[in-house]
């Protein structure tokens, strides 16, 4: 084993680079058998006699002595023959001769792709944008700023359930606060989710990130907010939070879009012309028969 | 349409070095996880059997710093790997050298804990079945004095090899994975120590 | 091509002409990988027939109501020593097994990194689970004949102390599990080393087969799964031998630690078995679809996380004990996330399937199978993560259902794959279609039978591990279906075991690449000559065979 390794070591020179008459390998002990029994033994004599433990005892200890001779100074070896046929390899299936089709016959994933940041950014912007509308909502309806934070915030305390809406209109640090942490971890992770989910649909954008994402995500509360805040769901309003939700959509997405895209692996598997920018990858794609 | 047949291609090209992680490096770090893991349970045991003994004696009563055996055995990692250097540097002697002081620092070691039990078991009458403190106390450290007997085995075998003057610069490596061994050893009793010596008392 | 049969010729003529005496020798003190693959796997196969022997013995009992086939204590030898068996004795030795045997081929090397371990590690397993039936032999039984381990598979405290099970029986099981895991730990140490230090020129990490990254992950959980396992068993032996109290209620010990212990070993077991399965999936469907695996470097890392995500949930078996609404939540949300990794690696594969020609051969019919009943395994699994859920259905035929659906529905089916791909190789000849797919039928229809319906019983309030049940709860219906499932997976698997020994004497011949595959062990001929590779290989891309046959379209174009 030792010579092997050396052979990793150095590089293919010597006795592996070309097919050889023989090659080493570890030779065969019936040593850790023995040992195994022995200890195997040992064990099994705690159960039965213990004479049986003292019997694998006897075996344990020559077992370690051969396998120690085994080992040190010098791995033992048995030099094997080599048949060393030459193994033709083939396919069943059978080789193009290559019609000179597109340079990227295979279906290759997308070459660019945002960064995880920017989705993050994205997801701030948009957190920030929808305040916007949730603010007006609040205003409108029980003219104070704070109703809607505190409405968020107050999934968070369960004393809250029972408040009165001129409660929740006035000004409370602690539900501030909670709003804040609510809104601004589910903005980042939204944000995440469509720095992810852009590249997929690259077609429309503005569609997928500013309306299809908002009404999903809606729908998913809809349905769920009963379980995971019910005071929210009673006081709810649906049609303003769709548009609050748009808000986000629409910025978010806008702002993930503006962010440079990174190159994924499989770019630099197109050919040299295009990567430098001389061609335009839609231009190949339409000259393909 | 054709069929392509190829071999498996005999030489390499010259192309960049093939360096892989020598296997007893990490065959010993795999073990040094797997024994890891192994001391964690007694450790999590002794620590959650702190303070629940239903009688005595208890460790504040009964357990002293073992100061003089910590210092012998941390010292000799250090010789340890002054073993393993020297014979890097096919300087034979101090290989020699360092690793009968690994051994004697070891036994020195082995012999305290020993001494330590026999003072608990005889004078004091702290056994295994006593309570909830003999049973995690005597486990954990003799799991531990268990492994300080075979690595001392094993620095005995490569002493007595060592000073026959069958150590070369060829087996700086095996001598590397003992080193690594024992270092695990003695990194253990830090943890022995803490737990045992000054969060439990 | 032409040259591959004759030296099947040559290694074939050489073991006949030779006594009995010198292939047992040969046998025992072989060190090549190979030979202690096939070894690992024929001794997992016949504890595999015992193990599902008591299985069907316990079908027939819990057939009917008010059933006397078997006595209560004998019921409960049998469902011990089957969980038992099935995990340690089984899926374990034939997971490593087929690591053994592919390991070191996929990675174009020799042998393991340390063939002595390699070979004290099998024998330690084996003799582990010798001494575990030996019981049924041996010992000096409380009850009279035999004093098999009786205290169920996981063997709480303080059912394991001396004083509610006397006798030797838990003494058995004990020792047994702690020899087979220091084999365990041996084989696990084996392959990461393998792995890591003997891969042939150029065969990065990036280019590892999927199997091979499998079996690394799961053999880094034994380092950290297995071992908590052997200090408790170590513990257990001082409880029992020299009368420590580290489980013992009596002196304040505590029977919930030994929970705690057990199943930080016992779920990422679970892990540690179905990785490899996801390996046999990931190198089976591939071939079969004739498209590159989807999404490599994201099932890598789907495996990695899968592997530390493991170590983190194992108290989701332990939510009826009361750990708090801390404890609680914090197993709840980990056992979901491990989801997210699995549901990843889900849809790499129907990502590979689409769009692919798909060759229904029986390894690829297993392969889909594993991938519609693993789904099932794991949305019953995280109905139970759940914890109020969880609490209502614990213990009940609700949870054997569902962890069978993983153990037989994932692993087994995968597994059997396994043995249809990977035949050829380990022995030069195919297995028969037809066999196999009166294998398949036969045990999939019989799957659905039993564990489909297993699962009503469960809901309806049957708690596991009960000797019998009276009339009119209406459970009696579903159990006998479950048996007659039961029944129809003993004859697949009768099959299953005639197809392997007729082919390795009957079986076409099946050369060096019979499924046109793209991993270095169908470079060499089948079988294997003990030197592995007459050149060590040299490869350029994650499928090196590809690249041979298809010069006009590399792969390392796409890396």
């Amino acid at each position: 084993m030792n010579e092997m390794n050396a052979t990793h070591d150095q590089g293919p020179l010597d006795d592996h680079s070309r097919p050889t008459d023989t090659i080493p390998l570890p030779a065969p002990t019936a040593w850790p058998m023995v040992l195994a029994l022995g200890i195997a033994l040992m064990l099994g004599g705690m159960v039965t006699h213990w004479a049986i433990s003292l019997l694998g005892l006897l075996m344990a200890v020559p077992a370690i002595v051969g396998w120690f001779f085994d080992v040190l100074p010098h791995e033992r070896h048995v030099y094997v023959d080599v048949h060393a046929d030459v193994i033709e390899i083939k396919s069943t299936r059978e080789t193009l001769a290559h019609l000179p089709l597109d340079e990227r016959h295979r279906k290759l994933l997308p070459l660019e792709t945002f960064s995880v940041m920017s989705g993050v950014k994205g997801g701030i912007a948009g957190g920030l944008a929808m305040i916007v509308p949730a603010a007006l909502y609040s205003l409108i309806r029980y003219h104070s700023v704070w109703y809607a934070a505190n409405l968020l915030a107050a999934g968070g305390f369960v004393s809250w359930a029972g408040e009165s809406n001129a409660f929740l209109a006035q000004f409370h640090l602690r539900g501030l606060l909670a709003a804040m942490a609510i809104h601004g971890l589910t903005s980042v992770l939204i944000g995440l989710l469509y720095g992810a989910m852009l590249p997929m649909f690259p077609r429309w954008p503005i569609l997928t990130a500013g309306f299809v994402a908002p009404f999903l995500w809606t729908g998913i509360l809809h349905s769920a907010l009963g379980i995971i805040s019910p005071i929210l769901d009673q006081r709810i309003d649906w049609s303003w939070f769709v548009v609050s939700q748009i808000a986000f959509g629409l910025v978010a997405g806008f702002v993930v879009n503006l962010h440079v895209k990174v190159r994924t692996p499989q770019f630099r598997s197109l050919p040299f012309s295009v990567r430098a920018g001389i061609h335009a990858l839609g231009d190949e794609e339409d000259k393909a028969p | 349409m054709m069929q392509t047949t190829s071999t498996i291609p005999f030489s390499a090209q010259a192309e960049t070095p093939w360096v892989l992680p020598h296997r007893g490096v990490v065959g010993i770090a795999c073990l040094i996880i797997a024994e890891s893991a192994i001391f964690l349970i007694f450790v999590v045991a002794y620590v959650y059997y702190i303070g629940k003994s239903l009688s005595g004696p208890l460790p504040a009563q009964v357990l002293e710093l073992p100061i003089l055996s910590t210092i012998c055995l941390l010292s000799s990692s250090f010789t340890v790997h002054f073993a393993v250097s020297a014979l890097r540097k096919n300087d034979q002697r101090g290989c020699t050298l360092g690793l009968a002081g690994t051994v004697l620092l070891g036994a020195i070691f082995l012999i305290m804990t020993g001494r330590e039990w026999y003072h608990l078991i005889h004078d004091v009458g702290l056994t295994i079945r006593t309570n909830l403190f003999g049973t995690t106390f005597y486990s954990l450290v003799g799991l531990h004095a268990t492994h300080v007997v075979i690595g001392l085995i094993m620095l005995t075998i490569a002493l007595v090899l060592s000073l026959s003057g069958q150590v070369k610069e060829t087996h700086a490596e095996r001598l590397d994975v003992l080193s690594l061994y024992w270092h695990f050893v003695d990194a253990v009793w830090v943890v022995v120590f803490l737990v045992v010596y000054v969060l439990g008392r | 091509m032409a040259h591959a049969p004759v030296l099947e010729a040559i290694d074939q003529t050489q073991i006949r002409r030779r006594p009995p005496l010198d292939v047992l020798y040969e046998w025992v003190t072989t060190v090549d990988h190979k030979k202690l693959g096939l070894m690992y796997i024929g001794y997992a196969l016949l504890f595999l027939v015992i193990a599902g022997f008591e299985a069907v013995l316990m079908r027939i009992q819990l057939a009917v109501p008010n059933n006397h086939f078997v006595s209560p204590q004998v019921f409960n030898r049998l469902f011990t020593m089957h969980g038992t068996t099935m995990i340690f004795f089984v899926a374990m030795p034939v997971m490593f097994g087929f690591g053994n045997y592919l390991v070191p081929l996929m990675i174009g090397a020799r042998d393991m990194a340390f063939p002595r371990l390699n070979a004290f590690s099998f024998w330690i397993s084996a003799f582990g689970g010798l001494l575990m039936y030996f019981s049924y032999l041996g010992g000096d039984g409380l009850y009279g004949m035999g004093s098999a381990p009786d205290v169920g598979w996981f063997a709480y405290a303080p059912l394991t102390a001396k004083v509610f099970s006397p006798g030797h029986s838990t003494d058995y099981w004990t020792l047994a599990v702690l020899l087979s895991g220091v084999g365990s730990t041996g084989t696990a140490l084996n392959i990461v080393t393998t792995v890591l230090s003997m891969r042939c020129r150029g065969m990065k990490l990036s280019r590892l087969p999927l199997f091979v990254w499998l079996m690394m992950v799961a053999s880094g959980i034994v380092f950290v799964a297995v071992s908590p396992l052997t200090a408790a068993q170590i513990m257990l032996i001082l409880d029992r031998y020299l009368g420590a109290h580290f489980f013992d209620t009596q002196a304040g010990g505590s029977a919930v630690l030994w929970m705690h212990f057990f199943w930080i070993f016992g779920h990422p077991e679970v892990y540690i078995l179905v990785l490899p399965a996801f390996g046999f999936v990931n190198e089976i469907i591939p071939v079969f679809s004739r498209k590159a695996v989807f999404g490599y470097p994201a099932m890598v890392a789907a495996s990695v996380g899968i592997g530390f995500i493991s170590l983190s949930v194992w108290a989701h078996h332990m939510f009826t004990v009361g750990m708090g609404a801390a404890g609680n939540t914090f197993f709840v949300f980990s056992t979901m996330v491990i989801s997210v990794p699995t549901g990843i690696k889900i849809f790499n594969w129907l990502a590979t399937l689409w769009g692919g020609k798909i060759i229904f051969k029986v390894p690829m019919m297993f392969c889909i199978a594993f991938l519609f009943q693993f789904l099932v395994a794991g949305l019953t699994g995280i109905m139970l993560s759940a914890a109020p859920f969880n609490w209502q259905l614990s213990a009940s035929y609700f949870v054997v259902a569902h962890f069978h659906y993983v153990i037989v529905g994932a692993i087994i089916t995968s597994l059997f794959g396994a043995f249809y791909y990977w035949y050829p190789k380990m022995t030069g000849r195919m297995m028969s279609e037809t066999l196999g797919k009166w294998h398949f039928w036969l045990f999939i229809i019989g799957f659905h039978l039993t564990f489909d319906f297993m699962h009503v019983p469960g809901l309806l309030g049957m708690p596991r591990r009960i000797y019998t049940y009276e009339a009119g709860r209406g459970w009696e219906g579903w159990n006998l279906i479950v048996g007659i499932g039961a029944l129809f997976q003993t004859a697949g698997t009768l099959i299953f075991v005639y197809n392997l020994v007729r082919s390795y004497y009957r079986g076409e011949v099946a050369g060096h690449d019979p499924w046109d595959a793209w991993t270095l062990e169908w470079a060499t001929p089948s079988p294997p000559p003990s030197y592995n590779f007459a050149v060590e290989p040299t490869v350029r891309s994650g499928r090196p065979l590809w690249d041979l046959k298809h010069p006009e379209d590399l792969d390392e174009n796409y890396e």
